[in-house]
């Protein structure tokens, strides 16, 4: 398990896509970061003093390899453009849809 | 508990509860397979376990935006409603 600064996990994570796509499931997690060890330390204060209650954990593996990276909200706020490319970028071997886009253009056209 | 939807729309309200309902315990997971071309997303609170899965182009663009949205979410201090009116 590779923990990784925010700003290499983008890198990393294409890497990963990239790399076994082609054979294996890809698997992104995301999940609310709380600072386990503060809250042991306080264990009477549940709000307060330092809640820690404004990060997440994103975590990326291919089934082999593992990657993380805790983000806070600046960091989500820079990365956020970068995630969303990122991701459908990838995740391009998905079917479309004709029909759906057809009627799209129609409405467009409207 | 796994709850399969078939629409997005309802998939991602309830998706959107549960996490409000407990956001700690709230965690989500996208699993894309290039190989079968298909993309899953689960939300789970280890009680109840949410899921989507599809083989459309489409549904990536919402998959990924609601990802984000939850991500936004997670890391917001305040105002939740704002995040989510976003919708």
């Amino acid at each position: 398990m590779v923990l990784l600064e925010s700003e290499q996990f983008p890198t990393e994570l294409t890497r990963l896509f990239q790399k076994r796509w082609l054979l294996s499931s890809a698997y992104v997690t995301l999940k609310k970061y709380d600072d386990q060890t503060k809250r042991i330390r306080k264990k009477g204060t549940v709000e307060g003093f330092e809640p820690s209650d404004n990060k997440c954990l994103l975590k990326a593996t291919d089934g082999k390899k593992k990657i993380n990276t805790v983000m806070s909200s600046k960091e989500v706020n820079k990365f956020q453009m970068v995630y969303s490319n990122l991701l459908t970028a990838n995740m391009d071997g998905l079917k479309k849809r004709e029909e759906k886009s057809k009627s799209k253009k129609s409405k467009a056209a409207q | 508990m796994m709850l399969q939807y078939w629409t997005w729309e309802e998939f991602s309200l309830v998706a959107k509860k549960l996490y409000l309902a407990d956001p700690m315990k709230a965690c989500v997971v996208l699993k894309y397979r290039h190989s079968d071309g298909s993309l899953c997303i689960k939300v789970t609170d280890d009680l109840v376990c949410l899921m989507y899965r599809t083989d459309q182009v489409q549904d990536v663009k919402k998959t990924e935006k609601f990802h984000s949205q939850l991500m936004r979410l997670m890391v917001a201090k305040e105002s939740l409603s704002v995040a989510l009116e976003l919708d």
